[in-house]
């Protein structure tokens, strides 16, 4: 696993963005590397010397934010990684039964730290936003992604929304100068109101939803709609695959996805998970009645293996790099470089079911 | 609605070196004069593709015989945006193959389009050439499927009504090459075969049973042998059409059908056409169908006229009618046929057509047939083998 915070000591006052350059650079937003072993690197910058205990070769690049009273660094932007993202807040307004990040009551407001970040991520960038809910802030992040597209307009953002909170007032806003840079990550469990409703942990959540995508899809927001699938939904997905066809036809993508064993996952796992090498029908199923309607859809989380061969042209190699992994047996398989692999969390015993294609 | 200029037919020049009996183009001879671009239009078309917008681009060169002119070929792909995706298709009749042409072949973004009639006796006998010359284009179809699979090649039948190849031939000689995409094309009623083929001006029902039998036999024989799929390209697009709204590429059936926006066609003068048809019609002399020229442009009153019609929305007969969704209007048909658009749609050739193909598709959608149900399947990029189509 790629390690995304390190343990960092700096004297400076407050906590600061800077990119980790290989080299001393007139621009007072990088740092530059005075020295490096296998597990500590020595940095200076405009906010003085700092040290994080990561070697220079593996750090150069980066976006970090450096926190000197927690004594630690966050990695925000990796070089050359397509899967970095900014945790705007913890807080969330839904409770879903396999929430990977559990939500918090208190929110730190750190978008200054993002902006600054963003300013300098690498040309063409695509920057996740996620949460908790990001939306529960959305005047400031509409505001923060508006102000970077002003001298940015090459980034691009995906942001992860329950889709709770969009309203007739924010059209104009995301049909203008927001509205070709930002996919929506929205997920849609059931075509079913109770289902839903139940996955999500709050009663009247997929009406709200219906009524936020007609607000999205007035301003042409782009919208890639996902669904995880569960015990509890599986049997549900052909359905929806036809409600999506008949309702959403406008949406970018829409991904099914495995479930990740952590958050509230790792206590139902059990109850939760389905195994698709035993229980394909349903979701070969859901690809086909979407895919029949012209309605792009893609499969994410789940190795190659898992997948009939016939259905294996959905599949994505969706992990992020930082937390994916392989099995030892996985070593032989022809077809790894394009698998998602397993998630680092992934239930061991599970892991090593793999076939090598 | 349509999007920025995408799609373009480019008639290098008009010059074959075959005399097809249905040719549709009118074609001049290998060595007549002033057939082919001048600087001028070639200069006029290289500034049109060079301000392209895209991001991506489709370009068929036409002809006459494109390959007798791969320079001109070579000078449009040069003047292609480097940031805009292309693909090039060379429609060529593959009766020689030089040096110059496989050198464009060979391109990643060349696409090979060819005609294949069937066995040789029916081939030889359509483009008028002794044996000898159809077995040469036979060597070449052969050298180039070889050389590129059939992934880079498609060939088109063109099949008279009135005594087509038997259904099962017509599929082996497309099969045994390995192509798996046959476009079933009655000889079209331009050109040429309007004097040659006056019985190709209506499509009777024995040409619509001989569509419906091919395509049964598609059923049956993909049924048969499951490694392959093969399929009647036209039929599968009528099925898309009707599962998925919005495929509106196929500028031969879309509704509404713009004129000169998306596509155009330019021929070898640099005229500018709506559709290649539009160019066989003005070609023959039948009506000048031209709305404008590569340099003064096509935003003329000849371009609105053609579009304010281009559609079935409001026509009585449509709007009656459970296709509609799924059907297009193609007017420049009726031009050909009838020399007038506003024969009641029911009488023309484009309605009884498509009114008998969907009529075949929904019977077919709703058969219970698991033999039917699989190649529907296959035509609609499923992947999983089984399972209904109709709605539960």
């Amino acid at each position: 696993m790629i390690p995304l915070v390190l343990n960092a000591e700096s004297d400076a006052e407050a906590p600061f963005v800077t990119r980790l350059a290989s080299r001393r650079s007139a621009d007072p937003r990088e740092s530059f590397c005075l020295s490096s072993t296998p597990t500590q690197s020595l940095w200076c910058g405009m906010e003085g010397l700092f040290t994080l205990a990561h070697p220079m070769d593996a750090l150069t690049g980066d976006v970090v934010l450096v926190d000197p009273s927690a004594r630690r660094a966050e990695r925000l932007l990796r070089a050359g990684s397509p899967h970095n993202s900014l945790l705007v807040t913890e807080q969330c307004d839904q409770l879903c039964v396999m929430c990977s990040q559990p939500p918090k009551k208190t929110h730190r407001d750190r978008f200054e730290h993002f902006e600054t970040a963003c300013r300098l991520a690498e040309q063409g960038s695509v920057i996740g936003i996620t949460g908790g809910e990001p939306t529960l802030h959305m005047g400031p992040l509409l505001a923060m992604i508006e102000r970077l597209l002003a001298d940015r307009p090459d980034l691009g953002f995906h942001i992860l929304s329950n889709g709770q909170h969009f309203d007739a007032a924010n059209t104009a806003r995301l049909a203008g100068r927001l509205r070709t840079n930002i996919v929506w990550g929205i997920p849609l469990y059931a075509a079913d109101a109770p289902l839903h409703d139940h996955i999500v942990g709050k009663p009247g959540a997929f009406e709200r939803l219906i009524a936020s995508f007609a607000h999205l899809l007035v301003a042409g927001a782009r919208i890639e709609l996902r669904t995880v699938m569960l015990e509890d939904n599986l049997d549900a997905l052909a359905g929806l695959a036809r409600f999506v066809a008949h309702n959403l036809p406008h949406i970018e993508q829409w991904s099914l996805m495995g479930l990740e064993n952590i958050g509230f996952a790792r206590r139902r796992w059990d109850a939760l998970h389905v195994d698709l090498r035993a229980r394909f029908a349903p979701v070969g199923n859901a690809l086909d009645q979407a895919s029949l309607y012209g309605v792009p859809v893609r499969l994410f989380n789940i190795p190659l293996c898992h997948i009939p061969p016939e259905f294996r042209d959905y599949a994505v190699a969706s992990i992020s790099d930082w937390k994916q992994r392989f099995a030892p047996a996985c070593e032989g398989c022809a077809a790894r470089a394009n698998c998602a692999g397993f998630f680092e969390w992934h239930p061991d015993h599970l892991v090593e079911k793999v076939v090598p294609l | 609605m349509p999007g920025a200029l995408d799609y373009l037919i480019l008639v290098p020049t008009l010059r074959c070196n075959l005399a097809c009996s249905y040719c549709q183009v009118s074609r001049a001879a290998i060595d007549a004069r002033g057939h082919d671009w001048s600087s001028a239009t070639l200069a006029g078309v290289e500034a049109l593709v060079g301000g392209l917008t895209g991001p991506e681009v489709k370009i068929e060169f036409q002809g006459g015989e494109p390959t007798l002119r791969p320079d001109l070929i070579r000078a449009v792909i040069d003047a292609v945006p480097a940031e805009i995706q292309a693909q090039f298709i060379i429609c060529t009749n593959l009766q020689t193959l030089n040096d110059e042409a496989m050198a464009l072949f060979d391109r990643d973004d060349v696409q090979i389009s060819t005609s294949l009639d069937g066995p040789l006796a029916v081939h030889s006998r359509q483009r008028q050439v002794d044996a000898g010359e159809a077995k040469g284009f036979h060597a070449n179809l052969r050298t180039l499927l070889a050389r590129y699979g059939p992934g880079k090649i498609s060939a088109l039948p063109t099949i008279n009504p009135l005594s087509p190849p038997d259904p099962e031939q017509l599929i082996d000689s497309f099969a045994e090459l390995g192509l798996d995409s046959i476009y079933l094309r009655p000889i079209n009623y331009q050109g040429f075969a309007r004097k040659r083929h006056p019985a190709s001006r209506v499509n009777g029902d024995q040409w619509l049973a001989y569509h419906a039998a091919f395509v049964r036999r598609l059923i049956a024989r993909n049924w048969i042998d499951r490694s392959r799929v093969l399929e009647e390209s036209y039929f599968s697009l009528l099925l898309r059409r009707i599962f998925r709204p919005g495929e509106d590429r196929h500028v031969d059936l879309r509704n509404p059908n713009p004129i000169g926006r998306d596509y155009i066609v330019v021929d070898h003068d640099g005229c500018v056409y709506p559709t290649d048809e539009a160019r066989m019609l003005t070609r023959a002399g039948i009506i000048d169908l031209s709305i404008g020229d590569i340099h003064a442009g096509w935003d003329t009153p000849e371009r609105a006229a053609l579009e304010a019609a281009a559609t079935n929305d409001g026509d009585p007969a449509c709007e009656a009618c459970a296709y509609q969704p799924y059907c297009g209007r193609d007017i420049i048909d009726d031009i050909a046929r009838y020399g007038r658009i506003d024969l009641p749609r029911e009488e023309t050739d484009f309605c009884r057509r498509h009114l008998y193909l969907f009529d075949l598709a929904f019977e077919l959608i709703h058969s219970d047939d698991p033999a039917v149900q699989y190649s529907l399947r296959r035509w609609l990029g499923l992947a999983g083998e089984t399972g209904a189509l109709a709605a539960p």
